[in-house]
């Protein structure tokens, strides 16, 4: 009891502390002035509310469908190369998506190299032709679930593998065929893993910025910086960002509320391995190339692409100065992503232990970072620091600020990703029965005890899982570590950023091949980890 | 590892104050900027400490640390950033004999907040062998219905279109602005998307006819090690358009000293220094921009382009109608 005490008290002061940006936010909204905000509702909000569903729905379904096939192909069945995709699909996750945006659009927009090469072997103009323009709405939905769809791909997955091989047994003694056991018992009972890989991909594109801003795509979050940058109004943005935020909000809420009535947990009783089915001839073929397909466009010719501008520009870009942002970019992912899956553990341990709907909902609540756009949060940081700076150290007469340190940047992605290793281990708990508890409780086992020998072992592969996802997250994070880094401190996204900038797309290829090597060795790590398991 | 990290950090945050240092928030993220930094640390032995942002999280992040910002220098790559930078009472006049005599007195601030380094030019790009430098001469002219899908522009949240439009609004007023605005978007090729370098390149593809970039990109262009840019621009070139009542559109990227800067002296020795001539001989050559100082001579791919007059509307209005233009901008439909 006194641990759940610990642990609720725990929750509670997390929640707070990553609420303060958002509650900063929102007392902008009430409090602040607003000028522009008629001229909002009569010219724009429209469209910003009409694009970023229009993007949320399409990036739900395509990243539903890349990642939950895919997922369940290589879980269920032998094909070729099948063991080659079970790592190959996690890595479209390790190409930051503005990187993938810029090397699409140069390759498939109206100008690139593709498109031109395809006309002078036509011998037509564009006018001549009609030609799906990549930088486009559609386009940009395309370009984000193929670099997305690993999310729900990872999520389905463990949880598949987890997934009592007994339920597919049963279904076949019920006379069920391979393809009425998908979706009659697969799909259904695979849900809560599907929409919690669904949420991260949706929240994840509906807070982006890079590629809608280059594909010339209007959203919340262009919005947020439109009204921010142009009109200079902190005010109107946080406003539109609370609306952002109240709309995932919500969505989490439907979610969890649809999901209520339905317990997916197995009973545990009979965990047994899956023993997975060998195709041969055409269904070979058909799997294979459904693993191939999302591999090749989510990572092989992006990567391809930055390969050859890496070659051609290497040499002008590394130097001592670029060993040092490396370094400091493996230190600050390393620890803060260590950090993050600590804080997401005891959330959700508290909501398993406590089972009461208000830990639950600090849980949701601390979730709700990841739907603001970095640079928002930002801004709500900085207004928090400033608070303490001018209040708490000036009365202690300590002449430094708190902001402009590596603490805020910290903090800054505590707040951003802590949906990311929640939704891990909520979807590991999920799978690990109540009874277990149940059974403990009876024996009298110590609630630490069971934590420690029955708990985390089975959950350390989420725990693992968050941690990798986080840490490759915070290396290509770029807004919120622009605003809040201290003097002279540069990350390897901050690099890229700069070079895109500099118009020097080619040499920006040198710090986003490191971004994405270092995102292999990890992606590498937890496949590794889930195939020993 | 952490606490030494953190404890470092802290370290920073103090030693800012340290006499032999100055602290730059920037919103310039050239390469060239960087070798200004080492000569000026070379030159007088004063340590450069640089953070670099856009310029409105910049200045939010000056307001939020208010008196205890260890910022001393403020740079921004468009007039309007330090417009506003002033207008919320983040930075402070300044006396330096240096730059009121070298820098013209439409590249300055009238307290003497700002001054500009360098300019670039907001020009036209059109394909050899057309016909556009006959037809076409000003920026008016641009939402004239015979250039119905022709024309190939970024979207209105950058910065460089909304100085453009500032500058439309402060020539001939809001109403004027809005029509023109609306006449430039159906002139559209289609609608806006890309960087200016994008434009260029759909110039260079026959997908419209005229494209509006900055100078500096088009140098950036033909010395690149991206092919399909340096052939791109090979095939256009570059007309500099003229206001009816005024020259060549020009925007600024300059330096302020912050109202509570910790090393105002310091930061004061590096807005001279970096218009001083070797600094301008750099930010000239090594990222094709005018230079400020008249007697710094420009780039030889600057120099083939030729001449032309600049527009002589204070720098100031371009950040006084920034907020009216991003309005406009709205209202006409222009992304």
């Amino acid at each position: 009891m006194k641990q759940i005490n610990s642990l609720s008290i725990s929750s509670v002061i997390l929640t707070l502390l990553i609420c303060i940006p958002a509650v900063l936010i929102f007392i902008h909204i009430f409090f602040g002035e607003s000028n522009n905000w008629q001229h909002l509702v009569d010219t724009v909000l429209y469209e910003y509310v009409f694009n970023s569903l229009y993007i949320m729905l399409g990036v739900a379904v395509l990243t539903s469908i890349i990642g939950f096939s895919t997922a369940y192909i290589t879980t269920m069945f032998k094909f070729s190369f099948s063991d080659f995709f079970h790592y190959a699909l996690i890595l479209p996750f390790a190409i930051p998506t503005y990187i993938v945006a810029y090397i699409y659009g140069g390759m498939f927009d109206i100008t690139g190299s593709v498109t031109t090469f395809i006309l002078n072997l036509l011998n037509m103009k564009i006018s001549e032709v009609y030609f799906f323009d990549i930088m486009s709405i559609e386009g940009a939905i395309i370009v984000m679930s193929l670099v997305l769809y690993p999310y729900v791909y990872l999520v389905s997955k463990t949880y598949l593998r987890a997934e009592s091989a007994s339920i597919i047994d049963a279904s076949k003694t019920l006379g069920l065929s391979q393809w009425q056991i998908f979706y009659k018992v697969i799909i259904p009972i695979s849900r809560p893993a599907i929409v919690a890989g669904v949420i991260l991909a949706v929240m994840e594109a509906v807070a982006d910025f890079g590629v809608m801003d280059y594909f010339g795509v209007s959203t919340f979050v262009t919005g947020i910086f439109r009204t921010w940058f142009g009109m200079g109004s902190v005010e109107d943005a946080s406003r539109l960002a609370g609306m952002l935020m109240l709309f995932i909000f919500l969505l989490i809420f439907f979610e969890k509320y649809q999901r209520k009535n339905k317990q997916y947990k197995s009973s545990g009783k009979d965990f047994k391995p899956i023993s997975k089915i060998q195709l041969h001839g055409s269904k070979n073929i058909l799997a294979f190339l459904a693993c191939f397909f999302p591999f090749f466009f989510g990572f092989l010719l992006p990567f391809f692409q930055m390969s050859y501008w890496f070659y051609l520009s290497y040499e002008y870009v590394i130097d001592e100065d670029f060993f040092t942002v490396l370094t400091q970019t493996l230190v600050i992912a390393t620890f803060s992503a260590l950090l993050i899956t600590l804080m997401a553990f005891v959330f959700v341990y508290n909501v398993r232990l406590s089972k009461s709907h208000f830990s639950d909902m600090l849980t949701q609540i601390s979730k709700l970072g990841y739907s603001i756009p970095g640079a928002v949060i930002a801004v709500g940081i900085l207004s928090f620091f400033t608070l303490l700076d001018k209040n708490i150290l000036a009365a202690f007469d300590a002449n430094f600020l708190i902001s402009g340190t590596i603490a805020a940047v910290i903090f800054g992605y505590c707040v951003r990703f802590l949906a990311i290793a929640i939704n891990n281990y909520e979807s590991g708990f999920s799978k690990i029965p109540f009874t277990y508890d149940d059974a403990c409780k009876t024996m009298n086992i110590k609630q630490k005890r069971v934590l420690w020998y029955v708990i985390l072992p089975l959950i350390k592969n989420s725990g693992l899982a968050a941690f990798i996802i986080v840490f490759i997250e915070i290396i290509k994070e770029l807004p919120l570590t622009m605003i809040l880094r201290p003097f002279n401190y540069d990350t390897l996204a901050v690099l890229t950023h700069e070079l895109v900038m500099q118009s020097q797309i080619v040499e920006s290829s040198v710090p986003s091949m490191f971004i994405v090597g270092l995102g292999i060795i990890s992606v590498l790590i937890l496949a590794r980890k889930m195939i020993k398991d | 590892m952490f606490k030494k990290m953190l404890l470092s950090s802290l370290l920073l945050a103090n030693s800012i104050f340290a006499a032999s240092e100055v602290n730059i928030y920037s919103h310039r993220h050239y390469d060239t900027d960087k070798q200004l930094f080492k000569m000026f640390e070379e030159k007088t032995g004063i340590k450069v400490n640089v953070v670099k942002a856009d310029a409105s999280a910049l200045i939010k992040r000056i307001q939020s640390e208010g008196k205890n910002s260890p910022a001393d220098v403020l740079i921004t790559v468009d007039a309007a950033g330090l417009f506003q930078a002033k207008d919320q009472g983040l930075l402070q006049s300044i006396q330096s004999n240096y730059l009121t005599s070298h820098i013209p007195e439409k590249f300055r601030d009238k307290d003497n907040q700002w001054f500009a380094l360098t300019k670039r030019a907001r020009v036209f790009v059109y394909k050899v062998g057309s016909d556009i430098p006959n037809e076409l001469k000003t920026y008016e002219d641009l939402a004239d219905p015979k250039f119905k899908g022709q024309v190939m522009v970024r979207s209105s949240n950058n910065v460089y279109n909304q100085s453009l439009l500032a500058a439309v609004i402060a020539h001939h007023g809001e109403e004027y602005a809005l029509n023109w605005a609306k006449g430039v978007v159906a002139n559209m090729a289609h609608d806006p998307k890309g960087n200016d370098r994008y434009q260029v390149k759909a110039v260079a593809n026959d997908i419209g006819s005229i494209a509006v970039a900055n100078t500096y990109y088009i140098g950036k262009m033909v010395d690149n090690r991206d092919i399909s840019q340096a052939e791109a621009v090979k095939k256009v070139k570059i007309l500099f358009p003229v206001f009816e009542n005024g020259g060549t559109h020009v925007n600024v990227s300059g330096a302020g000293v912050a109202k509570y800067a910790p090393n105002k002296e310091n930061a004061i020795k590096f807005i001279e220094f970096l218009a001083s001539k070797d600094a301008q001989d750099l930010f000239a050559n090594g990222n094709f921009e005018y230079p400020i100082l008249a007697e710094v001579e420009k780039n030889d791919i600057l120099k083939s382009w030729g001449t032309f007059e600049e527009d002589n509307i204070s720098m100031n209005l371009l950040g006084e109608n920034n907020k009216t233009a991003v309005k406009i901008f709205d209202q006409a439909n222009w992304r």
